[in-house]
C-alpha cells in the first residue's frame, strides 16, 4: 500500500491569550495523497505554521482529525520530519553528528546508521563538510544539513516551515531546485509552508492559499493549472505561471487598508 | 504590490533576523586583532612594553629601600623578600603551606560546586523545585560568606570543617546561579528539535539541555573557584595554624613584611593558575564555538 | 485550552499555577526551618546557648534597638561601606576609561594591573593593616580596594568595546577626539561601567564585613557579631547574620534600580 497519505478533516486550533480566546485555524479540510508536494502560501498570521506544528505533533490539542495513512496522530513520530526556518543545528555538533541526531531514537543497527548519515550528507552534497561545525557553514549549507537531518529517518512526510526564509535570494533559488530534486528522488510526501508566492508555485504540485483571522483555506490551485517546463519542473518564465502568480498575490492582499503592512510584517 | 516587492521584503526581513545572512567580511575579535597587531610590531618590543612598568616600580622600590625613604617595617628591601622566597623554597615550607591551602580550597570547592550543580539543575529543570528553592537560596546568597563565620564557629568550631564549609558556600552560589540560568536559557527552538525527533526526557537532557548550557555553567564554575580562593584566604587569616593565610598573619605579627609579601605573591600566582587551568578546560569544551572564527 | 499552549516548550497540559501558589512553595523551606528551630529550642533538643529561640533573637533586636547601639553599628558599617565604595569607584572608573582609550597606557600598565588583580582581596589585609594601622583608614582603604578592581576592569572593557559599526559612523561624521568621547565612547561604555559599579558595591559590602572582622576596632555589625561570639551570645550572632543579609539585599536592589534607571534607553 502507498505510505504517506495525510488527511485533515475539519482541523481547527484555538489559543487563549490572557483569558481571551483566539482562533488560529478553522475548518481545514485537506487530503494529501502519498508522494505529493503541497505548497501552502499565506500572509503571516494565517495559521500556516500552526498547521505544520499540529501535523508534526509539537502541538497536540486541536479540533477535527489528522490522519496519517488512516491512523490518528498522537504527538511527534519518526514518520514525520520537519525543517524549520532557522536551521536549528546544534552548534556543538559537527554536520555529521547533527544528521546522526535524527537517528538517536531509531532502532537501526550502528552500521546502518553510519551508512544513512553518509548517504544523506551525500544527498545534500555536503560529504566534504561532514566534520565541519555549524559556525563554519554558510546559511545555505546549514539549511541543507537540516534537510539531511530531517530525511535521515526516511520519514513518510517531510514538513518544511519557510525553510529558505532566512537565506539570500540567490541561495534560495538554488536550494529550491535542490529541494525539488531531493524530494523527487526520495519519493516522499512534502508540505511546504511559505509566504513567497513564487516559491509556492514553483515547488508545489498543488498550492493552497490561506487567509488569516481565522486561519482558513481561501482556495486551492490544482496541479492542472501549473505549467510544466521541459525538465518536468514548473516554468517560472511561462506567461501562465506569471499570471497565476499575480492572481495569488491579489488573493493575498488584504481587503482592508494598509496592504503593505501585512506583507512587510512577515 | 509586485512580486519583486514581496521578495525584497522577505529578503530584508531575513537579513534583519539573521545577521550572518548579510554578506560582509568577518571581523576579528578585538583581542585577536590586538595580538595580531602586536606581532606585526615586532616580538621584542611587544614583550618589553608590559615589562617596563613593573621594572620601574621595582627600581623605585629598591631605591627607596637603599636610600631609607621608608622604614623596613613599612616596605622591606626587595633583596630581603627574595632571600625569604629562596629560604622558603629550600626548606620546603612554601610547598607545605601552599599545599595545605590548595587542599582546603579543593575540598571546599568540590563540595560547593557539587551541591551548586545539583541545586542549579533542579531549579533549571523543575518549576516546582525552583519555587521551593529560589527564595531561600536568594536569601542565603545575600549574606556574604564571611558573615556566616561567627555563626558557623559556634556551630562547628574553628577547625577544618569551618573552613571547608565557608569555602563551599562561596563556590556554591555562582555555580548554582549559572547552572540554573544556563538550563533556563536553552532556546525553546532547540528543545522543539528534540521533540520533533521523538526524544524522551533523558535524551533531551543529555543531548540538548546539558550541552547547550555548558558555557554558562562553566562560567559559574570558574567564578565559583575564584570565590573559593577568595574565601580561603579570608578563613585562613581568621583562624588557622598552617596555610598561606596563616603565613601572612604570622608575618604581620612578627613585623616580617617580607613574609607577608611572599604569601601575597603566592596567593596571586595560585589564583591565576587555578583560573588559567579552568580557562583551558573551558576552551577545550567549546571547540565548536571557536571553530567559526 | 490553557495559556501554556502558546509557550511551545511547555507541554499543553501543564497549566502554570498562580503567583500565590508559587510564593507559597517558596515559603516552605523557611517554614520548615522555623518549625525545626522553634521545636528544638522549645523542647530543648539543642543547647539554647548554641541555638537561641526565635523569640530571643527578636527580643535582642528590640533591646539593642532601644539602647540605640544597634542603629549606631548599622550606621557605622554602612558609612564605612559607602565611603570606601565611593573612593574606590572614583579612582577606578577614570583609570579604567584611560586604559580603554589609550593604547599606550593599556600596554604599559594593563599587564601589571592584571597581574596584581590576581591577588585575592583579603590577602591585602595584613599589608594594609601594617601601613594604615587597624583604624578607620585601613578599613576604608581596604573597602576602596575591593570596589576599585571591578570598577577598573569593567570601565576598561566598556571603553574598549565600542561597536565597530558605531565607530565607523563617528569616523564618517569626522568627529574629533573629544566629541567622539562624549557622544560615542562614554555612552557605549556606560552599561559596562554600571556593571562594574554594581559588582563593586557587592564586593565592598563583602570587604566591609571582612574589614570589621580583621581590624577589630570601632563599632559595626562585624564587631557586634565578634562580640556576640566571644561572649557566647548566639542571639547577637543570629541578629548579625540577619542584618548582613538584609543590608546586602537592600544595596543590591538599590543598585539594580539605579542601573535600570540610568540605562533606560537600552530598554528592550
Amino acid at each position: 500500500m502507498t505510505q504517506g497519505t495525510l488527511d485533515l478533516q475539519g482541523v481547527g486550533k484555538r489559543y487563549s491569550v490572557s483569558g481571551a480566546s483566539f482562533t488560529a485555524l478553522q475548518g481545514i479540510d485537506l487530503s494529501i495523497p502519498a508522494g505529493e508536494f503541497l505548497s501552502i502560501v499565506g500572509a503571516s498570521g494565517c495559521g500556516k505554521s500552526t498547521l505544520l506544528r499540529l501535523i508534526v505533533g509539537l502541538e497536540r490539542q486541536h479540533d477535527g482529525a489528522i490522519l496519517l495513512d488512516g491512523r490518528a496522530l498522537d504527538g511527534p513520530g519518526l514518520d514525520r520530519a520537519i525543517v524549520f526556518q532557522e536551521h536549528r543545528l546544534f552548534p556543538w555538533l559537527t554536520a555529521a553528528e547533527n544528521v546522526a541526531l535524527g537517528l538517536l531514537t531509531s532502532k537501526r543497527s550502528a552500521a546502518d546508521k553510519r551508512r544513512l548519515v553518509r548517504d544523506h550528507l551525500d544527498l545534500v552534497g555536503l560529504s566534504a563538510f561532514a566534520d565541519a561545525y555549524p559556525s563554519q557553514l554558510s546559511g545555505g549549507m546549514a539549511q541543507r544539513v537540516a534537510i539531511a537531518r530531517a530525511l535521515v529517518n526516511r520519514p513518510r512526510i517531510l514538513l518544511l516551515d519557510e525553510p529558505f526564509g532566512a537565506l539570500d535570494a540567490l541561495t534560495r533559488t538554488h536550494l529550491q531546485g535542490e529541494l525539488q530534486r531531493i524530494v523527487r528522488a526520495e519519493g516522499i510526501t512534502a508540505i511546504l509552508v511559505t509566504h513567497d508566492v513564487e516559491e509556492a508555485l514553483f515547488l508545489g504540485d498543488r498550492v493552497v492559499v490561506m487567509h488569516p483571522r481565522p486561519g482558513r483555506i481561501a482556495s486551492i490551485i490544482p496541479a492542472a493549472r501549473l505549467p510544466l517546463g521541459a525538465d518536468g519542473a514548473h516554468d517560472r518564465a511561462d506567461p501562465t505561471f506569471v499570471r497565476l502568480r499575480e492572481e495569488v498575490l491579489a488573493q493575498l492582499a488584504p481587503a482592508d487598508a494598509a496592504p503593505r503592512a501585512a506583507s512587510l510584517a512577515a | 504590490m509586485t512580486n519583486l516587492d514581496l521578495g525584497r521584503a522577505a529578503f530584508h526581513s531575513a537579513v534583519a533576523r539573521d545577521p550572518s545572512a548579510a554578506v560582509g567580511p568577518r571581523r576579528w575579535p578585538p583581542r585577536l586583532a590586538a595580538v595580531a597587531e602586536r606581532l606585526r610590531g615586532g616580538v621584542t618590543a611587544a614583550a618589553a612594553v608590559p615589562l617596563a612598568f613593573p621594572t620601574l616600580l621595582l627600581g623605585l622600590w629598591i631605591l627607596s629601600a637603599r636610600l631609607g625613604w621608608l622604614p623596613a617595617q613599612i616596605l622591606p628591601d626587595p633583596a630581603l623578600v627574595a632571600a625569604t622566597v629562596a629560604e622558603f623554597v629550600e626548606t620546603g615550607d612554601l610547598w607545605f603551606h601552599t599545599g595545605v591551602s590548595l587542599l582546603r580550597v579543593i575540598e571546599g570547592f568540590a563540595l560547593g560546586a557539587a551541591l551548586g550543580l545539583g541545586l542549579g539543575v533542579a531549579m533549571g529543570l523543575s518549576d516546582r523545585a525552583r519555587w521551593i528553592i529560589e527564595p531561600s537560596f536568594t536569601a542565603i546568597a545575600q549574606v556574604p560568606p564571611l558573615g556566616w563565620i561567627p555563626l558557623l564557629m559556634l556551630l562547628v568550631g574553628i577547625d577544618e570543617a569551618l573552613k571547608v564549609l565557608i569555602i563551599a558556600k562561596a563556590a556554591l552560589i555562582p555555580v548554582a546561579l549559572n547552572t540554573h540560568k544556563g538550563i533556563r536559557n536553552v532556546p525553546a527552538a532547540w528543545r522543539e528539535v528534540g521533540a520533533a525527533l521523538t526524544f524522551g526526557p533523558w535524551l533531551t537532557l543529555t543531548r540538548i539541555v546539558l550541552p547547550a548550557s555548558v558555557p554558562t555553567v562553566f562560567t559559574g564554575i570558574r567564578n565559583g573557584l575564584t570565590n573559593a580562593w577568595l574565601a580561603l584566604v579570608a578563613v585562613e587569616l581568621l583562624a588557622s595554624s598552617e596555610g598561606l593565610g596563616y603565613l601572612m598573619v604570622w608575618g604581620r605579627q612578627l613585623f616580617q613584611l617580607d613574609l607577608v609579601i611572599l604569601a601575597m605573591i603566592v596567593v596571586g600566582l595560585v589564583g591565576f593558575a587555578l583560573d588559567w587551568s579552568l580557562g583551558r578546560v573551558e576552551r577545550r569544551l567549546q571547540r565548536w564555538e571557536l571553530a567559526g572564527s | 485550552m490553557s495559556a501554556a499552549a502558546l509557550a511551545p516548550a511547555a507541554p499543553d497540559r501543564d497549566a502554570p499555577p498562580s503567583a500565590a501558589t508559587r510564593r507559597a512553595y517558596g515559603l516552605l523551606p523557611a517554614l520548615a526551618l522555623l518549625i525545626a528551630w522553634e521545636a528544638s529550642s522549645r523542647f530543648a533538643l539543642v543547647d539554647p546557648k548554641i541555638l537561641p529561640s526565635l523569640a530571643a533573637v527578636l527580643q535582642r533586636a528590640v533591646t539593642e534597638l532601644s539602647e540605640g547601639r544597634l542603629l549606631g553599628d548599622i550606621g557605622a558599617s554602612l558609612a564605612r561601606d559607602l565611603v570606601g565604595f565611593a573612593l574606590g569607584s572614583a579612582l577606578g572608573v577614570p583609570l579604567g576609561l584611560a586604559l580603554g582609550l589609550s593604547r599606550t597606557l593599556d600596554r604599559v600598565i594593563g599587564p601589571t594591573f592584571n597581574a596584581v588583580k590576581q591577588i585575592a582581596i583579603f590577602a591585602w589585609i595584613p599589608l594594609l593593616s601594617v601601613w594604615f594601622g587597624v583604624g578607620e583608614e585601613a578599613k576604608i582603604a581596604f573597602i576602596a580596594l575591593a570596589a576599585f578592581t571591578p570598577a577598573v576592569v569593567n570601565a576598561w572593557n566598556g571603553a574598549r568595546a565600542v561597536p565597530p559599526k558605531l565607530a565607523e559612523v563617528a569616523e564618517v561624521l569626522t568627529l574629533n577626539r573629544w566629541r567622539r568621547l562624549v557622544t560615542l565612547t562614554l555612552p557605549a561604555a556606560l552599561p559596562s561601567i554600571f556593571i562594574g559599579l554594581h559588582l563593586g558595591l557587592i564586593q565592598s559590602w563583602l570587604a566591609t564585613v571582612g574589614a570589621e572582622y580583621f581590624m577589630t576596632v570601632g563599632p559595626g555589625i562585624g564587631g557586634l557579631m565578634t562580640e556576640g561570639r566571644e561572649h557566647f551570645h548566639m542571639d547577637l550572632v543570629f541578629l548579625g547574620v540577619l542584618l548582613l543579609g538584609l543590608i546586602g539585599l537592600a544595596l543590591n536592589l538599590a543598585a539594580t534600580r539605579l542601573e535600570a534607571r540610568a540605562l533606560r534607553w537600552r530598554s528592550r
